[in-house]
């Protein structure tokens, strides 16, 4: 049985991992090597001198990283408070309404992540959705929050929320309620079964939702073009400007593998974090 | 029994990495027998049927079918087939399609089938109306038969079963075994039941097969396995139960927690050594005098339990051993709980265990 | 413990308030979409399908939607095919290197897309293949198939695995346990992800903004028009592109209902 199981196993897996193979781990492998190449140059073929890492430190590109890790923290913090209410509604509280709020939140996913983004920008504009409303009922008019950090970091937390949401969700589902109850019966006050209950008992959940988020508002970039009018250029908009406007594949490619690096580390550490049978219900 | 047995196990070994889940296991199970095995969960007899109808692979060791070797054969084409602890009906298929499947991969043509799958209906009791439900519209008895039904639309040499009836409730589960027992009469199938619970086996089954950590630790008919366990594991296995440290010096019986009157040395056991005295809590009785016993016990009585039908009392001895008592309702003593008591049972009536 | 009825409400309305701001930004662009005027300012004096009418008879608009059309079912009948084995691997199969195999998957999707769209660029650059909408498939492929698989995953987590081994044990080979029980009951699960794969295709934009090469999906083409050179086609492309992927949930979940019903009659 182990045999054939190991046969099948491999066999059903083979598809998937050819794609990994080969758009992938590939192209991250040619990045890395790209990475190694003189300045400029468009082929594979140079002698690795590595100037690419040393322009890094030189031309300040590390600001833009720490503002990506910073508005990527930043925002993580604010979509971990902002969930916890509604994930534990979801999990504990919520009957088919936890059913409604999931199908609702999904459903925003399929709409692409620059529409909602634009919807933002037309919304909070001067004349927009609602300053020109305001001016026109009320004659109260304001100035436009957007092009600014704050509206950056809002649009961060709209775009990933969902993905803190469900696995908090999934986290605190998995605290029994017969331990919160115990705990109320032994005279624990509410602070004390969220600290002591259903937060350690919710931590797999916490951990992933986290760090997901970090890592993908660390990489975004729509964000700060749509809303923030560059108010902030973010590692990955400078990679980007470095292959497209720059024109310098080796630049690029060395800040693509410090922030690689960096994040990495982070998501790493989520995969290896979670029970996948666990999460997903395995039987037995 | 002297024909060559239908299914035989010879040295069988199951190893799951470093944990040995069957040691060497040696089996003979004639045909149209119903033959049981009961042990505690991770005894290893769940992982014997799987190794018998080809889920898992045997480490070591061989199994043979009317004298051909299977072990090598893939599960699909073993003419075993097994009733699921979870039954695994197939939920996307209807009643008729689950009975009509292992037919369906045979070729056999559909109005044959349907012929098939009515008759098996017919055979388990249940109304051909029943053919076309979808399996979550059957209730559970209704599920476990139509497992059946289906287990024997394979007509298997031997049909083998994983506790089915463990999630059922007490009622439905004696009607089903006594159900089961009748099927096993009706078809001359040779059935093979694996179940933790000792009751079930004794009710349904002709031999019976005690397994613990992986070994068989005594196969016989029911009765034999209750009145003369070969271990102490059976004997307390096998329901309440009294054990007495005894020992046997020249075939003269000794112990430190019993009175043994004179001339009364009990059965002649063969060889001298350490062991146990066993006694069912039903032949332990009260009396007023020690000359109405063999073995005779001083104590005091510490509680009085009613289990329906009967009484048990515990008694507390001089020893400070706790004895357990079971009398019918009718016999219920005049005692009052503290009193101090005299207890005592027959020579007969004992089972000596000796020490592994 | 039950939750006191204030802490219920409260988190309702709560829900509710986030529910409105997911779908606030979208009524935006609806409102933008029906107005008349080039440049946008609320509230809206008058209003006007004009731009619908532009949409629908521009041949560039045309080109968008069948480039991103061609991608998405490319990109859904492949991902669901995948999926459906590498569920397999990923929840049925115990075979040696599973594990490995579920961490495996989720790499991608961790993984900032921009900049796996602009390693692709470079790969294929370095294979010497000219990227068209095609290569997008592939950039697509890498992230959306992992998704896929954890979908169809979840199903085949939720089934007993004695389901397969009594269709073994009853005679099925592999290939009929497959035909006959597996697929059936990972059918539900294949419909969704193919939802999913489609929709999610559909709406990308960071990973085709660098493999399409010349050619452009709807939501690249909006995105460079919302960066640079606005087009007032924008909120009404917006809002054709979220209308077809409402039209093909609705369509989605009427088959699915359809033929559960269908079954339902056939059966009893």
């Amino acid at each position: 049985m182990q045999r054939l199981n190991n046969k099948l196993g491999l066999f059903s897996a083979l598809p998937m991992l050819s794609i990994l193979a080969i758009a992938f781990f590939a192209p991250l492998l040619v990045v890395a090597i790209f990475s190694s190449m003189p300045p400029k140059v468009f082929t594979l073929t140079h002698i690795p001198d590595f100037s690419a890492y040393s322009v890094f430190f030189q031309q300040g590109f590390y600001r833009s990283l720490l503002w990506s890790l910073g508005a990527a923290f930043i925002s993580t913090v604010i979509l971990l408070v902002v969930c916890w209410p509604l994930a534990f509604g979801m999990a504990k509280i919520f009957k088919s309404f936890t059913l409604v709020l999931t199908i609702a939140v999904v459903m925003s996913l399929f709409v692409s992540e620059n529409i909602r983004l634009f919807g933002w920008v037309l919304t909070l504009m001067k004349g927009g959705l609602i300053e020109g409303h305001m001016r026109a009922w009320l004659g109260i008019g304001f100035d436009s929050p957007l092009y600014g950090v704050p509206v950056i970091v809002f649009g961060l937390v709209y775009a990933y929320l969902p993905f803190m949401l469900f696995p908090l969700a999934q986290g605190i589902a998995t605290v029994p309620d017969d331990a919160r109850q115990a705990a109320a019966d032994l005279g624990a006050s509410r602070w004390q079964i969220f600290a002591q209950i259903d937060v350690p008992l919710a931590a797999p959940g916490i951990v992933v939702g986290c760090l997901l988020c970090f890592v993908l508002s660390a990489g975004a970039v729509a964000e700060s073009k749509i809303l923030g009018g560059q108010a902030i250029i973010t590692i990955t908009d400078d990679i980007e400007t470095a292959f497209t406007f720059g024109q310098d594949w080796p630049l690029g490619s060395a800040l693509s593998v410090i922030f690689i690096a960096i994040v990495s580390v982070f998501a790493l550490l989520a995969i290896s974090v979670v029970d996948l049978d666990k999460i997903m219900g395995r039987k037995r | 029994m002297t024909s060559e047995p239908l299914l035989r196990l010879q040295g069988v070994m199951k190893r799951y990495g470093d944990f040995t889940a069957l040691h060497n296991i040696d089996l003979d199970i004639q045909e149209g027998e119903f033959f049981t095995i009961v042990g505690p969960s991770g005894s290893g007899k769940s992982t014997m049927i799987r190794l018998i109808v080809g889920m898992d692979e045997v480490t070591d060791g061989s199994i043979w079918l009317r004298g051909k070797r299977i072990d090598e054969t893939p599960a699909n084409l073993r003419p075993t087939c097994m009733v699921f602890q979870s039954l695994a009906l197939f939920p996307h298929m209807s009643v008729g399609q689950n009975i009509e499947f292992p037919l369906k991969l045979r070729k056999i043509a559909h109005n044959q089938r349907r012929a098939r799958a009515l008759e098996l209906l017919e055979l388990l009791r249940l109304p051909p109306n029943c053919y076309a439900k979808r399996i979550s519209q059957c209730s559970g008895g209704e599920q476990q038969r139509v497992a059946l039904a289906r287990a024997l639309a394979f007509d298997p040499e031997i049909l083998l079963f994983d506790e089915p009836l463990s999630s059922l409730d007490y009622r439905l589960r004696k009607t089903l075994e006594k159900e089961l027992k009748d099927l096993h009469h009706r078809t001359g199938k040779t059935f093979v039941y694996i179940t933790h619970s000792l009751e079930e086996a004794m009710v349904m089954s002709d031999r019976i097969a005690i397994m613990h950590n992986g070994r068989f630790e005594q196969i016989a008919v029911a009765d034999e396995i209750y009145s003369r366990p070969v271990s102490r594991f059976v004997a307390e296995f096998m329901g309440e139960v009294n054990l007495f440290d005894v020992e046997y010096r020249d075939s003269v019986l000794t112990s430190s927690d019993l009175t043994i009157r004179p001339n009364n040395a009990a059965k002649a056991d063969p060889a001298d050594g350490k062991g146990q005295l066993m006694v069912r809590p039903e032949d332990v009785r009260f009396g007023k005098d020690t000359n109405d016993f063999d073995y005779v016990l001083f104590g005091q009585l510490m509680d009085e339990y009613i289990l329906g039908s009967r009484i048990q009392y515990e008694v507390r001895t001089a020893a400070g051993k706790l004895v357990t008592v079971e009398k019918p309702r009718e016999d219920r003593t005049q005692y009052e709980i503290g009193s101090e008591v005299i207890l005592g049972f027959k020579a007969t009536n004992t089972h000596f265990i000796p020490a592994d | 413990m039950p939750a006191l009825r204030s802490t219920r409400i409260a988190l309702l309305i709560y829900g509710l308030f986030v529910i409105c701001l997911l779908y606030l930004p979208l009524i935006s662009v609806g409102f933008a979409s029906i107005s008349r005027a080039r440049y946008i300012s609320f509230p809206i004096r008058r209003y006007s399908t004009q731009w619908y009418g532009e949409a629908l008879q521009s041949g560039t608009v045309r080109d968008l939607l069948v480039t991103s059309l061609s991608v998405a079912v490319i990109v859904t009948i492949c991902s669901v095919i995948i999926a459906f084995f590498g569920a397999l691997a990923f929840a049925r199969y115990e075979w040696r290197y599973r594990t490995v195999f579920q961490k495996l998957i989720l790499l991608p999707i961790f993984f900032p897309q921009t900049v796996l769209g602009l390693a692709l660029l470079m790969w294929f650059n370095a294979l010497g293949i000219i990227p068209t909408w095609k290569t997008a498939v592939v950039a697509h492929l890498v992230w959306i198939t992992p998704i896929a698989t954890l979908i169809v995953a979840i199903r085949a987590y939720g089934f007993d695995s004695a389901l397969e081994e009594a269709a073994r044990d009853l005679g099925a080979s592999t290939r009929t346990i497959l035909r006959e029980i597996t697929l059936p009951l990972l059918m539900p699960g294949l419909v969704t992800a193919g939802l999913f794969a489609f929709l999610l295709s559909w709406g990308n934009f960071p990973l085709s903004l660098f493999t399409t090469g010349a050619d452009s999906t709807l939501p690249e083409w909006l995105y460079a028009k919302m960066v640079s050179g606005y087009s007032p086609l924008v909120p009404t492309l917006g809002i054709m592109s979220v209308v077809a992927s409402i039209f093909l949930i609705i369509i989605s979940f009427a088959v699915i209902w359809l033929v559960q019903k269908s079954k339902a009659l056939t059966q009893v």
